[in-house]
């Protein structure tokens, strides 16, 4: 169904906007030598119970309630194309605290999709979650770097807020 | 895939989230659940922003939003304008995606041929 890895990473990452994530940890591992590819997605989001993880890996399950067709076939695409590509999946979840989600195939595997535009994605999910830091760890064959996109944005109020907060307790101490 | 390619999207995305601000004429939301990203949404929405930032058409914000319902007929984009008037385009390729922009957000013109279902109007 999706022809682009990061098509999938783009899918399962709008889940954990849905499920009221605050970051979310993208994680791209190409190991040509030692022939994997590895894709983690970790969000703090609202987390799911055993009974939904269980349905959310078969067909054809979503967690949206009262709709007349249920979609939710993003966990379950990315299980079938791991395992279908010598890898394996693992999918944990804690109410409340958030889930992650890691897909691993062999580099090499014929039927691997290529990564595709990684970049279209992170673009898509900086317009999606405006407020959610979107970070990316890109380690590509030795090669690697770490992307936010709070990275900057935040930390000048932040420090604002605490001169303030600093101005007040010393003319409360004045 | 580099990381300076990446800050120079972060950045474009964040010029487009800064046109949130206050009202604006046009609301486009694009839908971007699974079949909508299967169909290619995510293209859809990259080649609008494009677009949109070429033309400099600052009274244009652009959303994202899960399925639309209309899961057979992705990719499908709303356009929400000011007065309560909905447009929904469906079946959108490049192309397609390229004029409702030129058309709809820059001159103001619907294209008919493209958009389907009863248009909205609060009057």
């Amino acid at each position: 169904m999706f022809d682009e890895l990061s098509l999938n990473l783009l899918d399962i990452g709008m889940n954990s906007f849905a499920a009221g994530a605050t970051v979310l940890r993208i994680t791209v591992l190409e190991d040509v030598r030692r022939d994997w590819f590895i894709v983690r997605l970790r969000d703090d989001g609202r987390g799911m119970d055993e009974e939904t993880l269980r349905r959310v890996l078969t067909k054809n399950a979503s967690t949206k309630v009262g709709r007349k067709k249920q979609i939710g076939l993003g966990l379950a695409l990315l299980r079938q194309t791991s395992e279908m590509c010598g890898g394996a999946f693992h999918i944990h979840s804690t109410t409340g605290k958030g889930t992650g989600v890691t897909a691993s195939m062999r580099f090499s595997h014929v039927d691997r999709p290529p990564l595709g535009d990684l970049n279209a994605t992170i673009l898509a999910l900086c317009v999606a979650g405006p407020d959610v830091d979107v970070r990316l760890h890109y380690c590509s064959n030795g090669e690697a770097f770490q992307f936010s996109s709070q990275e900057g944005k935040h930390h000048e109020p932040r420090r604002t807020q605490e001169t303030q907060g600093k101005g007040a307790a010393a003319s409360r101490a004045a | 895939m580099n990381l300076e390619e990446l800050k120079k999207l972060k950045e474009k995305a964040q010029r487009q989230v800064a046109l949130r601000e206050g009202q604006k004429k046009y609301r486009v939301v694009i839908s971007m659940g699974t079949s909508g990203i299967a169909a290619g949404a995510r293209e859809i929405m990259k080649t609008m922003l494009d677009e949109i930032e070429k033309r400099g058409l600052d009274d244009v914000e652009v959303r994202v939003t899960g399925e639309h319902g209309l899961e057979d007929v992705e990719p499908v984009v709303r356009i929400e304008e000011a007065g309560g008037e909905e447009t929904t385009y469906a079946r959108l390729d490049i192309e397609k995606a390229r004029k409702i922009v030129s058309e709809h957000l820059e001159k103001g013109h619907k294209v008919d041929t493209l958009a389907v279902g009863k248009q909205k109007k609060t009057e």
